[in-house]
This record gives C-alpha cells, sequence and structure tokens, in this order.
C-alpha cells in the first residue's frame, strides 16, 4: 500500500462506504505526526476500525497506541498470529498479514527482505504483533531466529500472562504461582525472562513496559520503528492485562495497569550506542519523519 | 439494555483537557470536539453511543483520576 492507492478519484468518491472516505478525509495518511499524532486522538479518524475485542480490553487500547503511534502507516505492514491481538489489529486500515501459529518473525523475515529488493527506494515497515503465547511460546523459535539474524523490522509482544483466547491456559509468560481457569493448580515456572532474551539475542532496542503514559508508549513505539529501518531487530515487551482471564473489574484496568508499573513491568530501556545517536538525530527534527 | 459513558458538555468544556479520549480503548469512540459550540466557552468530549462498550475507563480517569466528574454511565434503552 502506499499513499497514492489510499486516495480515491474524485468522481469515485461518492460511491465509497462512508467510512472509507472519512479516513481519506479526516485519517492520519500523509499528515503531519503533529496534528495526527497519539497527543490529538480523538480529534481525527483513527486506523484501527471497530472490533470484537472485550470491553476494557487494554490489549485493544495498546494496539490503538500503536496504530497511533505509527512513523508512516501508509507504508507499514502488520503481522500477527492467533490470539486476541489479531481481531482488532486486523481490523485496522493497515495490511495486516495472519501468520500460522506463530511463525510471524519468520514470516516478517522474508517480507522484510522482498520490501527492501522490491522497492529500494521506499522505506516499508514491517511489525510483528502478537501475545506471549504467538511470541514465546509457540513462536519461540522462529521470534529467536528472526533476532539472530539481525532481521530489520519491529517485534511487539503484548503480554496478557494467559492464553485469553482459549479458556484461561497458562503461558511461559505468566507468573509462578498464577491459579487460572486451565490451571487451577497454578503454575509451577517462572516467567521468561523476555527482555534478557532479546538482548542476548541482539535486538538493538528492547523496551519493557505498562502502557499508563501515552507519550512514554508512543515514543517506544517509535524509536523501535526508526532503529528496525536501519539498524537491526527491536523489541517492545508491554503489558496488556486480561480482565477476564484475571477478572479484573472494567473500570479498574487502567488502575491495574498502573500497579504492574510498580512491580513487575516496571519501564526498563535498552539501546545500542547507535540506536542512542540514531535517536538524538530523529528526535531532534520536529517534523514527521516520512521516508 | 445497557451501560455506555455520557459527558456533561457544559462541566467537560470549562476544563479544555481530553484526557478521557486518550485513555479510551475503543478507537473513534470517545471523540474531542475543538470548536465550541452552545454557548461553551471550550470544545467537549463526546461520545460515539453505538460504538462505546460499557467499560467505564473514561469514568475511572475523569472521576477517580481528575476528580473532575464529568463523565456518567447510562443506561441505553431501545426506545
Amino acid at each position: 500500500m502506499s499513499l497514492k492507492y489510499m486516495i480515491p478519484a474524485s468522481k469515485f468518491k461518492r460511491y465509497l462506504p462512508k467510512d472509507y472516505v472519512e479516513l481519506v478525509d479526516y485519517g492520519p495518511f500523509g499528515k503531519d505526526y503533529a496534528d495526527v499524532g497519539v497527543k490529538n486522538m480523538g480529534t481525527f479518524k483513527e486506523l484501527v476500525e471497530e472490533h470484537p475485542m472485550c470491553s476494557g480490553c487494554w490489549m485493544a487500547y495498546y494496539i490503538k497506541i500503536i496504530f497511533a503511534a505509527l512513523p508512516n502507516p501508509e507504508n507499514t505492514v502488520t503481522i500477527g498470529t492467533a490470539g486476541c491481538g489479531r481481531l482488532a489489529i486486523s481490523q485496522a486500515a493497515v495490511p495486516f498479514i495472519y501468520g500460522n501459529y506463530g511463525d510471524q518473525n519468520a514470516m516478517a523475515s522474508g517480507l522484510t527482505r522482498a520490501f527492501r529488493l522490491r522497492f529500494p527506494d521506499i522505506q516499508k515497515d514491517v511489525i510483528t504483533i502478537a501475545g506471549d503465547g504467538g511470541m514465546m511460546d509457540i513462536g519461540f523459535s522462529m521470534t529467536m531466529h528472526a533476532w539472530f539474524r539481525r532481521e530489520k523490522f519491529t517485534t511487539i509482544m503484548l503480554d496478557n500472562e494467559v492464553y485469553g483466547n482459549t479458556g484461561g491456559q497458562e503461558s511461559g509468560m505468566s507468573i509462578e504461582g498464577a491459579v487460572l481457569k486451565m490451571s487451577p493448580k497454578g503454575k509451577n515456572f517462572g516467567k521468561m525472562p523476555a527482555m534478557q532474551l532479546a538482548i542476548t539475542a541482539g535486538c538493538v532496542y528492547v523496551v519493557k513496559m505498562s502502557p499508563t503514559n501515552i507519550n512514554k508508549s508512543a515514543k517506544a513505539i517509535r524509536r523501535a520503528i526508526f532503529a528496525a529501518r536501519n539498524l537491526g531487530p527491536t523489541f517492545i515487551h508491554v503489558y496488556t492485562s486480561c480482565n477476564i482471564e484475571y477478572s479484573i473489574p472494567t473500570p479498574d484496568v487502567f488502575r491495574d495497569a498502573k500497579e504492574m508499573e510498580k512491580g513487575r513491568f516496571a519501564f526498563e530501556e535498552f539501546m545500542t550506542p547507535e540506536a542512542k545517536e540514531l535517536f538524538a538525530k530523529v528526535e531532534s527534527k520536529k517534523k514527521r519523519e516520512v521516508s | 439494555m445497557y451501560y455506555v459513558a455520557k459527558v456533561n458538555s457544559e462541566m467537560c468544556s470549562t476544563y479544555k483537557c481530553n484526557m478521557c479520549t486518550l485513555y479510551c480503548p475503543e478507537a473513534n469512540t470517545l471523540m474531542y470536539d475543538k470548536d465550541p459550540k452552545h454557548g461553551n466557552k471550550n470544545g467537549t468530549s463526546w461520545v460515539d453511543e453505538d460504538r462505546c462498550k460499557g467499560c467505564a475507563i473514561c469514568v475511572y480517569v475523569c472521576s477517580d483520576l481528575l476528580e473532575r466528574n464529568c463523565i456518567e454511565m447510562a443506561m441505553v434503552t431501545p426506545d
């Protein structure tokens, strides 16, 4: 997809669905990030459409931030896999590819390489967005090997610490002793150290966070995308609670995210010296970077 | 019958804040109108009731965090 294909011919516009025309007129395509970024959410047409995720889902909230923070939405492709997240990611006005059972990072490797060959003059961003099961359990080998190969794309793990979509089984990211519907005795093993694994495997920018501050969340996403363009793999490990499986009342979901920020999801950021240099250069520019 | 968020636009317009719109998990649901209307001083937030899933996170932000009490949950009936 590119900006050229997004904008319909003026005579054809009246026959198109209203939602699409609104997206072209009031959406973020081709506009300045200062006007249509996360700070201005609620004043422009967002890329995510109506989706079937649960009421008060913090994962749906973070997905909304991802799409609002994209530096170049018209030249971005997202890849996901089985799990709650893809229910919303696939409803966005950004091309989405479904990776079968955890192979999202393997697909992203091929897609990134193909984009660089096919469009050497255009910067195409590839982002894989999957849950803790898709990224660290089922797709673990493909995630790790994409990082070992230094593939240049962004990996975002939406960690809800449970298999929420299939009834509440424990995942590798559930904490030790977590009692869930399908693990009534409690989990016997500890949480996998995803951030350390990513650093060891060669990611150039790694963040662990709970999304309670919208600017901080957007900054991490944008940094991860900018670093992935030139330097190497980047990884964001983010807490997105499952209010159904962990029985969190919906008005308390934000409160829970804040508590997690004080605990095991305290903000941690790792970057290589090259990435630090790049961010200093990119963030000194005031205008939105369009490749 | 289900609950949706309702914004008291008169109270909301006195604050010039769009914090609730930044924390709504549903896209294109809790919106912010920058232009002052109906004699209000500033713009206000407003809710697309067809899309609201009634999670009340906006009420937590407006009432518990900011203590402004501009949003409440209201029952929607077929009438």
